[in-house]
């Protein structure tokens, strides 16, 4: 059996173009650093968790205002009567999430880690 | 090129294709896709375990279009299917049922039966009375006459008369909410259609509560059970295939007034929010049943919690009850690992 340069050549550009596609699409994810806003069915902002920053958001009840600090972001203010937005307190763990019903805001930290695949409460 | 030529070159030719087999298994990984949104009054998460991104994109748009029906259809206090059979209902003559909700109040007599009346959606009135039949409940909490007017006319799923799609109700104070029920029963069939679409893997989760079909490749799903206080997890439970976990608890709806908090599981038998348990969670093979017990078994609380389960067929429960006791059927002791310090827990069979 002979291989030739060409063959040679072709197994070579194979296994690179192999070797970056791992590389390029098996990278493993990176730590939660953005914070995704969604009002009603629409995604309002998407913020590195790294800049401070305020962020109001328009909702059927009210403004909710978003506060990020500290690699951290919090529901600081919500037209909701029970302030259940707010009890959610500093979220920074991907998957975390503060949430306003009566204002049908979600603010939730991106990431791949999650400790569980859902919650159940 | 000849077949002999073909034959003397194999190894360039093999390298190829397992190049290419490698490089389409690097594009086409499974993997979970995520998606957050509100739907049927609550946050609803979806999971889906695939390679394919656009089937996941449209079983995310499949959710929302049936909760987003099912919810209008069943809302016990706006307008729609439910609230015109409540009106008809009201009147005590016979009418045709509406196809939308006529399967899920046949289910409901039949839950309230083996429930022993402790699920008991004909009792809207009460949840109206107490101001649970809003968006964002207050207080104050009624008067002592005013539950009492209700629970003297006791109006139960029995009164409701069905024959074919022809049914008429033989009191007046039935009054259709099936809250403790909806929800499970919508997710059950969103769930239903995603299969139908060709999911195989996934959960779906409407506030807290969830359904899980298939496994996220080689290990099972995780699911995290919140503490009844509100801090953190208190618990995990690993699903290996179709079940449905759900969690009923006195921090979910409810109001303070004077210090004093009022919760919506509300026991038909005494007209007021239910006493001695804080949370009931419940791993069931199906949804729409799984939602119902939880509520039951809730209002049955830490003594009778037993044989309302037995009743229901349900194998797998956890009650905590107001000291922190944590009582489980043995099926689900199997089934809990505590994360963190477990509570003192009492296992109690089934009779």
């Amino acid at each position: 059996m002979m291989m030739t340069r060409a063959d040679a050549l072709v197994i070579l550009l194979c296994s690179l173009l192999v070797a970056g596609s791992y590389a390029w699409l098996w990278t493993p994810a990176a730590p939660a650093t953005q914070v995704r806003v969604v009002a009603g069915d629409r995604e309002v902002a998407r913020l590195p968790l790294d800049q401070p920053r305020q962020l109001e958001v328009a909702g059927p009840a009210g403004i909710t205002l978003v506060e990020i600090r500290d690699g951290a972001v919090r529901c600081a203010a919500s037209p909701g009567s029970q302030g259940i937005c707010q009890q959610a307190g500093w979220l920074r763990q991907a998957g975390d999430m503060a949430v306003s019903l009566p204002n049908r805001i979600i603010i939730e930290v991106l990431g791949d880690e999650w400790v569980f695949d859902s919650v159940n409460y | 090129m000849t077949l002999s030529r073909k034959t003397r070159h194999p190894i360039p030719a093999l390298a190829l294709l397992l190049c290419l087999t490698l490089l389409l298994g690097a594009c086409e990984r499974p993997e979970i896709h995520r998606d957050r949104f509100l739907a049927f009054g609550t946050l609803v998460e979806l999971n889906i375990y695939t390679a394919d991104r656009e089937l996941a994109a449209r079983a995310s748009e499949s959710v929302r279009a049936d909760l987003d029906y099912m919810h209008r259809a069943w809302h016990a206090w706006e307008p729609g299917p439910m609230g015109r059979t409540n009106e008809l209902l009201a009147t005590g003559l016979p009418f045709s049922a509406n196809p939308s909700v006529l399967p899920l109040i046949l289910d409901a007599q039949r839950l309230h039966e083996a429930s022993e009346g402790l699920f008991n959606p004909a009792m809207g009135a009460l949840f109206a009375l107490w101001g649970f039949q809003s968006d964002d409940p207050r207080g104050p909490p009624p008067q002592p006459e005013q539950i009492r007017a209700i629970l003297e006319q006791m109006p139960s799923m029995a009164d409701i008369e069905i024959d074919g799609i022809r049914m008429r109700s033989h009191n007046p104070a039935v009054r259709l909410d099936l809250g403790a029920y909806a929800k499970g029963y919508g997710i059950r069939e969103a769930m239903t259609h995603l299969r139908d679409m060709g999911v195989e893997n996934a959960i779906l989760n409407a506030g807290g509560d969830l359904i899980a079909i298939g496994r996220p490749g080689n290990r099972p799903w995780r699911i995290g059970v919140r503490n009844p206080d509100g801090n953190g997890v208190l618990a995990s439970i690993e699903i290996k295939g179709d079940e449905a976990i759900f969690t009923s608890g006195d921090y979910e709806r409810y109001y303070l007034h004077e210090g004093e908090r009022y919760h919506h599981i509300l026991d038909p038998r005494t007209g007021q929010p239910a006493r001695g348990t804080r949370s009931v969670t419940v791993i069931h093979s199906d949804a729409a049943e799984a939602d119902a017990a939880s509520t039951a078994l809730f209002i049955a609380g830490p003594e009778d919690w037993p044989r309302i389960a037995a009743g229901l067929g349900i194998d797998k429960v956890m009650l905590i009850d107001d000291n922190g006791l944590a009582h489980m059927t043995p099926a689900m002791e199997r089934r809990v690992k505590f994360e963190g310090s477990a509570p003192e827990i009492r296992i109690t069979p089934l009779p």
